[in-house]
C-alpha cells in the first residue's frame, strides 16, 4: 500500500502551485475556500461542522480516536459563460491538509491544518482594437492572478461526559496575489508590455465551537468565528486593510437508523464588513454570504461502515463578492461520494464528485469538482 | 485496491495535472483595475544640442571603394598603390632577372546597380607615389586615355564577384616598373556608364582591395631550364576621391559619407517616461533635407545607438541594442527609426544619458554612397525637427486587493 501513495503524489507534482480559475474569483479577495475535507464535500458540506477532518468547527477535533493526517486534492472542470463568450477551464488545487490526534488520557485532541480561505488564480483575456498614431490595430489583453489566501489553523478541543464538546482555534490568514496585466498587439511595430505587482496579506483569527450530543442519535453543532481584519501590502508597501467576516455556523446531525446518518448546516459569513474597504480600494464590495446544506450518509455494511459508504449532498451558497455591485453571484451544487480504509484501518481514501452552477444572471458557469482524499492513521 | 489506486493515479496523473484557467474577458465586470491606457506623445530633442561630427573612418580606412560617373551629381574615383615589385628573384641562391609574360588586375565588385547594364572600369595608371594627402585635382591630369591601362567590363549578371582583367604582349608596357617608380604601381578607377551609376569596390581595409599579379619566366642558363613564378601583390593604400569635397552644414544631422559623419542628438525625456512608463513603442522621426542619397538597389541601413557616457563626437555607444531602419536611395519621406526596445532596456528606470547618436553601420561607414541629412532643431519649421515619437503605458492600477 505505502508504495502507491508517493506514486498518487509524485502524479500531480506538476500541478502544485495552480488552482481555482472560476470568474466569481476575480473581484474582492477571491473565490471563497470551504475548508472541508473530502467526506464532507460529498455530503455537501452538511456533515462540516461534525467532521473531525474539515477545518471548520475545532469542536470536532473531539471526535478523533488516533493520530490522523489528512491530506485533499480537488480538480475542477468547468465551463464559463458570460458575455463575451464560453469557455471551458480546468484547475487542480490542494484545498485542505491536516493533521489532529488526541491527547492521551485528557479527552483533549489538538489540530493542525492548511486550509483555502479564498482563490484567485485566474487569467481573463480580451481582443479589440483600439487607435494608435490614427490607425487602428488589434490587441489581446490578458489580465492574471497568481495566488490567494491560506488559512493555518492551530485548534484544540475537549469532550465532557461524551455529551459536549468544545473547541477553540487560532488562525493566521497569510497569502499574496501576484498580478500581472499583459497587453500584446496585432502590429509588431508595437513592443508587448507587462505590467507587474505583488499584493501580499496578513491577519489572524479566532474560532470557538461546541457539539451537543442529546442521545446516540441526534446532535447539534455551533460555530462562532472572528477573523479580524487583513493588512494588505502592496509591492511591500502598506495600502490599506479589509475587515474580515464573522462566521456562524449551526448544524444538525441525525441518524434516524443505524445505516443512515443525515445532517444540515447553515453558515453566514458576514463579508458586508469588508464592504467599505473594498470599495475605496478601487474594488466593488462584498456581501454576506449565507451557505446551506443538506447531506445523507448511507453505511451498507455496518460490521465494515468504512467501506464504501455512500455520501449525498446539496447545498446552496452565496458568494461574496460580486461582479457588479448589487448583484450578487450564488452557487448551487450536487455532490456524491464514497471512501474506504485499508491496512488495517491505517490507510484511508475518500472521494467526492460535486457538479456545480454559479451564475449572477449575466455571468455564469458550471462544472464538476473531483475532490480525492488520502488519510493516515499511523 | 491497488487496481484503484493505480486507476485514480493515472486519472489525477493524464488530466488533473494541466490546467486551463483562460477565461473569456468582460469588461469593466472581469477586469479589477480596469484596461491599459495607452498614451501617445511627441518629444523634440534639446534644441541647440544635436550636431554632426564627421571623420569617424577615413576614405583610405574605408571598407568600400566609390566609383561613380556622377551618381551624387560628381565624379568619384578609386585610387590605389600597390607595394614594390622586385625586378629580380632568387632561384639556387642566385639573383636572377625575370622576363613578364602577362599581368593580371582584380578587383571586387562589393555592390552595383543591378538594373543599370553596361558597365566598364576604366583602370588608368597614376604617378606611383600616391597617398593620403592626394587630391582629386592632383591626379585628375592622369585620367587620359595615353595613361589608359585597360578596360574592365562588368558583366551585367554580376552583383557582387571579382573581375578580373590580363594583359600580354605589347599591352605590358602600360605596366612597366622602372628604377623611377621604384617598382611601384598605382592606378586609378573611374566608372563609364551609359547612365549615370556607380559601383563600390572592394577595399584593403576590408581585406578585398584590388589586386596586381605577374606571371614571368625565370631563365637559368646553367641547367638550360626556365622556371616559372608568379608575384601577387595586393593594394596597401587604396582611397577614393570625390571631384567635390564633401562639406558638413553645421545647421543639418549628416549621416555616412566620406570621409564618414554621424550625428548626436540629445532628448530630455520626463521622469513619468522614465521611471513610471511602459513603452510599447518609440519612433526617433527624421526629416530628411533632400531625397536620400544612394545607390539605386543598394539600400543602405542607418543605426541609431544609445551613448553610454555623453562626451560629445567621442562618446561610447552600446553596440548590441540599436534601432535600424533601411534608407531607399531617392525616398524623400520621414525616416522612422523604432528605438522601443533602446528606451526599456538604457533609457527607463536608468539616469543614464538620453542621447542618440545617428551612424551608418560598421561595414558601410565610409564605404557607402549613401549620405542622408536631416533637418536639426535649429529648422524654422517645428515639424521637421528631429523627435521622438512614443507610445507607453503609465503603471497599471492594480485593484488592492
Amino acid at each position: 500500500m505505502r508504495r502507491f501513495l508517493p506514486l498518487l503524489l509524485l502524479a500531480c507534482l506538476p500541478g502544485t502551485a495552480l488552482a481555482q480559475a472560476s470568474q466569481f474569483g476575480v473581484r474582492g479577495l477571491g473565490f471563497p475556500g470551504r475548508g472541508l475535507a473530502t467526506r464532507a464535500i460529498a455530503t455537501g458540506g452538511a456533515f462540516a461542522l461534525f467532521d473531525q477532518e474539515s477545518s471548520l468547527n475545532p469542536a470536532a477535533l473531539g471526535g478523533v480516536a488516533t493520530l490522523t493526517s489528512v491530506f485533499t486534492m480537488s480538480e475542477a472542470f468547468r465551463s464559463v459563460t458570460n458575455p463575451t463568450g464560453t469557455a471551458s477551464t480546468r484547475d487542480i488545487r490542494f484545498p485542505q491538509l491536516m493533521i489532529v490526534g488526541p491527547v492521551r488520557q485528557t479527552g483533549a485532541a489538538l489540530g493542525f491544518s492548511y486550509s483555502s480561505y479564498t482563490d484567485r488564480d485566474f487569467t481573463i483575456a480580451s481582443s479589440g482594437t483600439i487607435d494608435l498614431r490614427g490607425v487602428p490595430v488589434g490587441v489581446v489583453d490578458s489580465f492574471s492572478s497568481r495566488g490567494g489566501l491560506s488559512d493555518l489553523r492551530a485548534a484544540g478541543a475537549y469532550r465532557i461526559h461524551d455529551r459536549w464538546t468544545f473547541g477553540a482555534g487560532f488562525h493566521v490568514i497569510t497569502g499574496s496575489n501576484r498580478l500581472q496585466s499583459r497587453r500584446s498587439f496585432n502590429d509588431s511595430s508595437y513592443v508587448s508590455s507587462v505590467q507587474r505587482a505583488e499584493v501580499s496579506y496578513s491577519g489572524v483569527g479566532l474560532s470557538g465551537g461546541v457539539i451537543r450530543q442529546m442521545g446516540t442519535r441526534f446532535a447539534v453543532a455551533a460555530l462562532g468565528r472572528w477573523d479580524g481584519h487583513l493588512n494588505v501590502d502592496r509591492d511591500s508597501s502598506r495600502v490599506g486593510t479589509v475587515d474580515l467576516p464573522f462566521t456562524f455556523g449551526l448544524g444538525i446531525r441525525w441518524q434516524p437508523t443505524a445505516k443512515l446518518d443525515l445532517a444540515t448546516q447553515t453558515i453566514l459569513r458576514t463579508w458586508s464588513g469588508a464592504n467599505s474597504d473594498l470599495l475605496a480600494q478601487g474594488g466593488v464590495g462584498a456581501d454576506n454570504a449565507w451557505e446551506v446544506a443538506v447531506g445523507a450518509e448511507y453505511t451498507p455494511d455496518l460490521k465494515r461502515p468504512f467501506r464504501r459508504p455512500l455520501r449525498l449532498g446539496a447545498r446552496y451558497g452565496q458568494l461574496p463578492f460580486p461582479l457588479t455591485q448589487g448583484i450578487q453571484p450564488h452557487e448551487y451544487g450536487l455532490s456524491v461520494g464514497s471512501g474506504m480504509r485499508f491496512a488495517q484501518q491505517r490507510g484511508g481514501i475518500d472521494l467526492a464528485l460535486e457538479h456545480v452552477w454559479r451564475s449572477d444572471g449575466t455571468f455564469s458557469e458550471r462544472g464538476f469538482i473531483l475532490t480525492f482524499g488520502i488519510s493516515v492513521r499511523p | 485496491v491497488r487496481a484503484l489506486l493505480l486507476l485514480l493515479a493515472a486519472a489525477f496523473g493524464l488530466s488533473g495535472c494541466q490546467e486551463k484557467l483562460t477565461s473569456p474577458g468582460e469588461c469593466p465586470e472581469l477586469c479589477p483595475g480596469g484596461q491599459p491606457q495607452v498614451f501617445d506623445e511627441v518629444f523634440g530633442a534639446i534644441a541647440g544640442q544635436d550636431s554632426s561630427f564627421s571623420g569617424y573612418v577615413q576614405p583610405q580606412a574605408a571598407p568600400a571603394l566609390l566609383v561613380s560617373n556622377g551618381l551624387r551629381g560628381f565624379e568619384e574615383r578609386a585610387i590605389m598603390r600597390f607595394p614594390p615589385r622586385s625586378d629580380s628573384v632568387t632561384v639556387r641562391d642566385t639573383v636572377r632577372a625575370y622576363t613578364v609574360d602577362s599581368v593580371a588586375f582584380g578587383f571586387s565588385v562589393v555592390a552595383r546597380d543591378t538594373a543599370m547594364t553596361g558597365l566598364e572600369l576604366l583602370v588608368y595608371r597614376l604617378p606611383p607615389f600616391i597617398d593620403t594627402t592626394t587630391t582629386y585635382a592632383q591626379v585628375d591630369p592622369a585620367f587620359a586615355p595615353e595613361n589608359l591601362i585597360l578596360t574592365v567590363p562588368v558583366p551585367d549578371t554580376v552583383r557582387t564577384g571579382t573581375l578580373r582583367a590580363v594583359l600580354q604582349g605589347s599591352d605590358l608596357a602600360r605596366v612597366a616598373l622602372t628604377p623611377a617608380d621604384s617598382g611601384v604601381l598605382s592606378v586609378g578607377v573611374r566608372l563609364s556608364a551609359p547612365q549615370v551609376t556607380g559601383i563600390r569596390l572592394g577595399a584593403s581595409a576590408a581585406g578585398t582591395g584590388g589586386v596586381f599579379l605577374t606571371y614571368a619566366t625565370v631563365d637559368i642558363p646553367d641547367t638550360g631550364t626556365a622556371k616559372l613564378r608568379s608575384f601577387p601583390l595586393t593594394a596597401t593604400f587604396n582611397a577614393s576621391l570625390p571631384a567635390v569635397p564633401e562639406v558638413i552644414d553645421p545647421s543639418l544631422l549628416t549621416v555616412g559619407g566620406s570621409p564618414s559623419s554621424r550625428s548626436l542628438i540629445r532628448f530630455d525625456l520626463p521622469p513619468r517616461i522614465r521611471d513610471s512608463a511602459t513603452v510599447i513603442r518609440a519612433t526617433l522621426e527624421l526629416t530628411p533635407v533632400s531625397p536620400i542619397s544612394g545607390l539605386p538597389n543598394d539600400p543602405a541601413r542607418i543605426f541609431a545607438r544609445a551613448v553610454l557616457a555623453d562626451l560629445g563626437a567621442k562618446s561610447p555607444v552600446e553596440t548590441r541594442i540599436a534601432g535600424i531602419d533601411t534608407l531607399p536611395a531617392g525616398t524623400s519621406g520621414t525616416v522612422d527609426i523604432e528605438v522601443a526596445r533602446l528606451m526599456q532596456q538604457l533609457w527607463l528606470r536608468t539616469t543614464g544619458p538620453t542621447a542618440l547618436i545617428l551612424s551608418l553601420p560598421q561595414e558601410l561607414e565610409g564605404g557607402s554612397f549613401a549620405r542622408p541629412v536631416f533637418y536639426s532643431t535649429a529648422a524654422a519649421d517645428p515639424a521637421v525637427r528631429p523627435r521622438l515619437h512614443i507610445s507607453y503605458l503609465l503603471s497599471f492600477p492594480f485593484e488592492n486587493p
